[in-house]
Parts: structure tokens; C-alpha cells; sequence
């Protein structure tokens, strides 16, 4: 498929071409964006590679148009590729990963990549980030967020301050706000999450490789703790992150960039983020 | 599996073609998808089902309408009538690469009223069988869109009023042409009497509402899909597969 801006090819690769995925290319001869990295948008959930609301789809494409090349690809067992019924979790996405990165490399002659996703797919490009010197940035939307040791208790003295939110009839049903009070809700969860120490490992390999990463929280991240920007920084706590890493708060969006004007409102924060890559050393 | 592009340039349909795994295959299944959330929410449903059908040494072709899936294009740069020239093509495209004479379509909600005005006057096509089919065009709009109130009522209460006005306009979470609304508005179950009533055969969850046209075999089943949620929980109800798998490959 090709218009003015862009080409894309289906790629069906891997062992027994158990993945597939979209490649999409810019129009641009590969020749004037040599430098540029390859972005792998990694499945999310249980939905196929376009995303919900074809958000990968519309990222995939608003990337090409500024010069980037992509693969959304569906992870084994997810969409139209076949599963790894022998694998675990993480033996699974390690073993999708090698294959990725050699059909790119075989297709496009990249070696650079921004591995990219929402929700799970934010997690799992957490957790292959740190160990491939190849990764040179990260576009995470609501990846899982692990508030620092005292969060929970100060949420639970925040709240015990203000009993009144707890009888109020219009608010919350009482349980569940006690519940919220003790617990952080856990997310639904498809792989393993990272952890705290291995989302900080993977954003400290970024700043070592003078990568970038963007992070993009919704509404749905203050049910693990996020409520205010800048809290993901402070959490990471690394030296020289600021200055590699950019964090935004869609604080009205719903998790999966539900509304229009929320995902346009995403292109353009992406747009632009990714615009530093063009002037990378 | 073979996925490819097809049909003219900067109209281009994602398809995937499942041949038969075993002998030649003289039968060709082209699967007319939901539209909007609910395509994504079968997604898995729909390939599972065209492998089953494929291992009974059938062909079986799904596809993604243009400006959905991975086809080309935006939605709101469509209409109707272009999902329904998708239905024509994806037919054609099949019967190319499966050289089969005999087609029959699996078409789901709204994709069956698409594919009963695409197909209609078409002799060709030996059967369709429909899953909980959508008889009309405005009601089905209203309930995504009843559903996406209510979705900005209880998840989006932070909103600004702009936001929350900016968000009504889009059904279901997609922004879609005032064109193509209005052609939703004009559709109805007069579609479904464009096909000779012999050849339809309707599978009806027992969801709210659900459309049973009068003469046509109909089977309801008592597993609701809970169609009306804007949400992107996925709907694969394995005794309705079953079901359509049955009606699919029954010689």
C-alpha cells in the first residue's frame, strides 16, 4: 500500500512465520533519513496490532510523514500471529524481540530502534530496553507505574484527614472507597510488569545511550498512583533523566485515548517529541 | 495465512486469506467484520473461526474496510457506500485468489446490512450467514452513542466542557463524517429483503433487541454479546463460533 507520504508492506517473518506485522515506510528514499531509529509498536492486551481505536495505526503513519519507518507487529499469540504455547511470559516477548530486530535489520539495514506501546506493550518495551544497546528510546502510554515505598501510606493519611469524602452520598459507594483507601487497585495485567528497579534500569540505559523517552499517563494511571505530572521523574529519581526523558499527563483521557481530540491531541505530543531524534548526534 | 493489499491504489483493503489446509477447496467464506469498536472486539473471534473453517478444506478471505483495521485511509474520509464497494471487491478479490465459484459470507451486525446492499442483486453468492445482524441504520448509532454518554458520564468526569462537547461528537470513540451518518440513518431491514430469504440463515445472540427477520432460518442462542459497550473488551463467545462454524461448513 503507498500514498504521496508513505508505503507499507506486511511482514510475516519468524520461525515458521508464526508474526506479522506493518511495516511502514516513509516515501523518503532511505537514503536522506539514515539516522533515523525505527519505531516497534509492541501489541497491547489482547487487541491486534492497530491499537485500540487504530491508535498505532494513526501513530505508525503520522511517524512516516516526518520520516520515521515502523513495524506494529502482533506478538506471538495476539492478532494474527501464532503462539508460543512452550513459552512463558517474558520467554515469549524475548524470543518475538530477537525476531523483530532481525527482520528489520534484514529489511531496512536499522539498528536503531524506539520501542513503543501502551499499557502491556509500554511494559514490555520496558523490560527489553535495558538490555539491547539498540534501543535508543522509549514511547511508553500508561505503562505500569510503581509509586515510590510511601505512597500508600500517605494515600491512607490523605484520606483518613478527609472522612467526610467517604459519607458523601454523591461520591464513591463507601466500600469502594476504603478499598481505594488500603489498596492500589492492580491494573489488568497481560506479561509481567516491570518493576520499580527495572523501569528505572531501562530509563537509565536510555539516558546512557543519550536516547529519549516520552511517557504518557491518562486518568486510568491514578488508579496505580499517578495523579500529577512530574511524579514518574521523582519516582526514577536518575541522574540526567529530565534531560532524555519527557513525561505528559493526559489527566482527562480515558486508557486508551478513547476520545478524538485525545489522540490528536497525542499525535502531535509525539509529533513533535519525535522530532528531536532528527537532530540526535 | 497470506495477508495482502488489494484494490486500487489509495483505496487499498487489508485482507487475509486462509487456504484450505486440505484439498482443493471449492468453497470460498468471505467475512464481512463488525464496524467501528466492535470490529476490533472480534477480531480474535473472526480468525479463529477462519482457521476452523480453512481446516475443513475451505477458503476463507477476512478484510478490513477502507479507513479501518489496516487499510487505508481515515474514517472520516468514508462512507457507507465505500464499505459497501469494499464488500464487492473483497468478494471478487476472493474468487481471484481461491478461483472459486461457490461464495458464501459470514457478515456481523452492522457489516451484514453492508453486505446484503453489496451483494443483493448479486446470483452468485450462495448463502449468507448473519451474526446478531443490525436492522437499522439510526438505532444503531444512537446506542453507540447512548453508550459513549454514559461512558464520558462515569469515566470522564474531570472533563471541561469542551472536551466533554468535543467528545459527543464522536460515536463510540471514532470520528465519523456527517455524511456517513446520514447514510447510517437511511439504512434499515428493507437490506435484508434484497436477498432471496433462502439463503440467509440469521444467528441471533440473545442480546437486547436483537433483529429476527420474519421467514428467514433463525436461531437464537442464549450467550448475549454485550454489542453496546464502548469499551475494548473482546467478544468471542466460543458455543456461538461453534454455531457459525456449523452453518459455515454444512454441505
Amino acid at each position: 500500500m503507498s500514498n504521496e507520504n508513505l508505503r507499507e508492506e506486511i511482514l510475516q517473518f519468524g520461525d515458521n512465520a508464526r508474526l506479522l506485522g506493518i511495516l511502514t515506510l516513509p516515501s523518503l528514499p532511505l537514503q536522506q533519513t539514515p539516522k533515523l531509529p525505527v519505531f516497534v509498536f509492541l501489541s497491547c492486551g489482547v487487541l491486534h496490532r492497530v491499537g485500540p481505536l487504530r491508535l498505532y495505526v494513526r501513530l505508525a503513519r503520522t511517524l512516516a510523514t516526518w520520516g520515521f519507518s515502523s513495524l506494529r507487529v502482533d506478538l506471538s499469540g495476539r492478532g494474527d500471529s501464532s503462539g508460543r504455547p512452550e513459552l512463558r511470559n517474558e520467554q515469549t516477548l524475548l524470543a518475538d524481540y530477537k525476531e523483530i530486530v532481525s527482520i528489520l535489520e534484514a529489511r531496512l539495514g536499522q539498528s536503531q530502534f524506539v520501542l513503543s506501546g501502551l499499557c502491556s506493550g509500554a511494559d514490555n518495551a520496558l523490560v527489553l530496553a535495558q538490555s539491547d544497546q539498540r534501543v535508543i528510546g522509549l514511547l511508553l502510554m500508561d505503562p505500569t507505574f510503581n509509586p515510590d515505598d510511601g505512597f500508600r501510606l500517605r494515600k491512607f493519611l490523605r484520606r483518613l484527614r478527609n472522612p467526610a469524602r467517604y459519607l458523601d452520598p454523591m461520591n464513591y459507594v463507601l466500600w469502594r472507597k476504603l478499598k481505594a483507601a488500603l489498596l492500589i487497585e492492580p491494573p489488568l495485567m497481560i506479561g509481567d510488569p516491570p518493576t520499580r528497579e527495572r523501569s528505572r534500569a531501562a530509563f537509565q540505559a536510555i539516558c546512557e545511550r543519550k536516547g529519549r523517552a516520552l511517557t504518557v499517563f491518562t486518568s486510568s494511571a491514578s488508579k496505580q498512583g499517578y495523579t500529577k505530572l512530574g511524579q514518574l521523574a521523582r519516582t526514577m529519581s536518575l541522574p540526567g533523566y529530565e534531560q532524555f526523558c519527557g513525561e505528559r499527563f493526559f489527566s482527562t483521557a480515558g486508557h486508551t485515548f478513547d476520545l478524538e481530540h485525545h489522540r490528536r491531541r497525542l499525535l502531535d505530543e509525539v509529533q513533535q517529541w519525535a522530532a528531536d531524534f532528527h537532530n540526535r548526534d | 495465512m497470506e495477508s495482502f493489499f488489494f484494490g486500487p491504489d489509495k483505496q487499498q483493503l487489508f485482507g487475509s486469506y486462509h487456504p484450505p489446509l486440505s484439498g482443493d477447496g471449492q468453497v470460498l467464506t468471505v467475512i464481512c467484520s463488525p464496524l467501528f469498536s466492535e470490529s476490533a472486539r472480534t477480531h480474535r473471534a473472526l480468525r479463529k473461526l477462519a482457521i476452523s473453517i480453512a481446516e475443513t478444506g475451505r477458503h476463507v478471505l477476512r478484510f478490513d474496510y477502507r479507513g479501518t483495521g489496516d487499510s487505508f485511509g481515515d474514517l472520516e474520509d468514508y462512507s457507507v457506500s465505500d464499505w459497501v464497494e469494499d464488500v464487492s471487491s473483497a468478494v471478487q478479490e476472493g474468487r481471484k485468489i481461491s478461483d472459486c465459484s461457490d461464495v458464501q459470507i459470514l457478515a456481523v451486525r452492522a457489516g451484514a446490512l453492508l453486505a446484503c446492499i453489496s451483494l443483493g442483486a448479486a446470483s452468485d453468492i450462495q448463502r449468507l450467514v448473519l451474526w446478531d445482524p443490525v436492522d437499522d441504520g439510526a438505532a444503531y448509532i444512537q446506542a453507540i452513542r447512548r453508550a459513549q454518554a454514559e461512558n464520558l458520564r462515569s469515566e470522564f468526569r474531570s472533563m471541561s466542557r469542551s472536551e466533554r462537547t468535543d467528545g459527543a461528537r464522536d460515536i463510540g470513540g471514532w470520528r465519523v463524517s456527517e455524511g456517513m451518518l446520514e447514510e447510517f440513518r437511511a439504512l434499515d431491514s428493507s437490506a435484508y429483503l434484497r436477498i432471496p430469504k433462502d439463503k440467509l440463515h440469521v444467528v441471533s445472540t440473545a442480546s437486547k433487541g436483537g433483529f429476527l427477520p420474519g421467514g428467514v432460518a433463525t436461531e437464537v442462542l442464549p450467550y448475549p454479546c454485550n454489542w453496546e459497550h464502548v469499551r475494548e473488551n473482546v467478544i468471542n463467545p466460543q458455543p456461538v463460533l461453534e454455531r457459525l462454524f456449523e452453518c459455515l461448513t454444512k454441505t
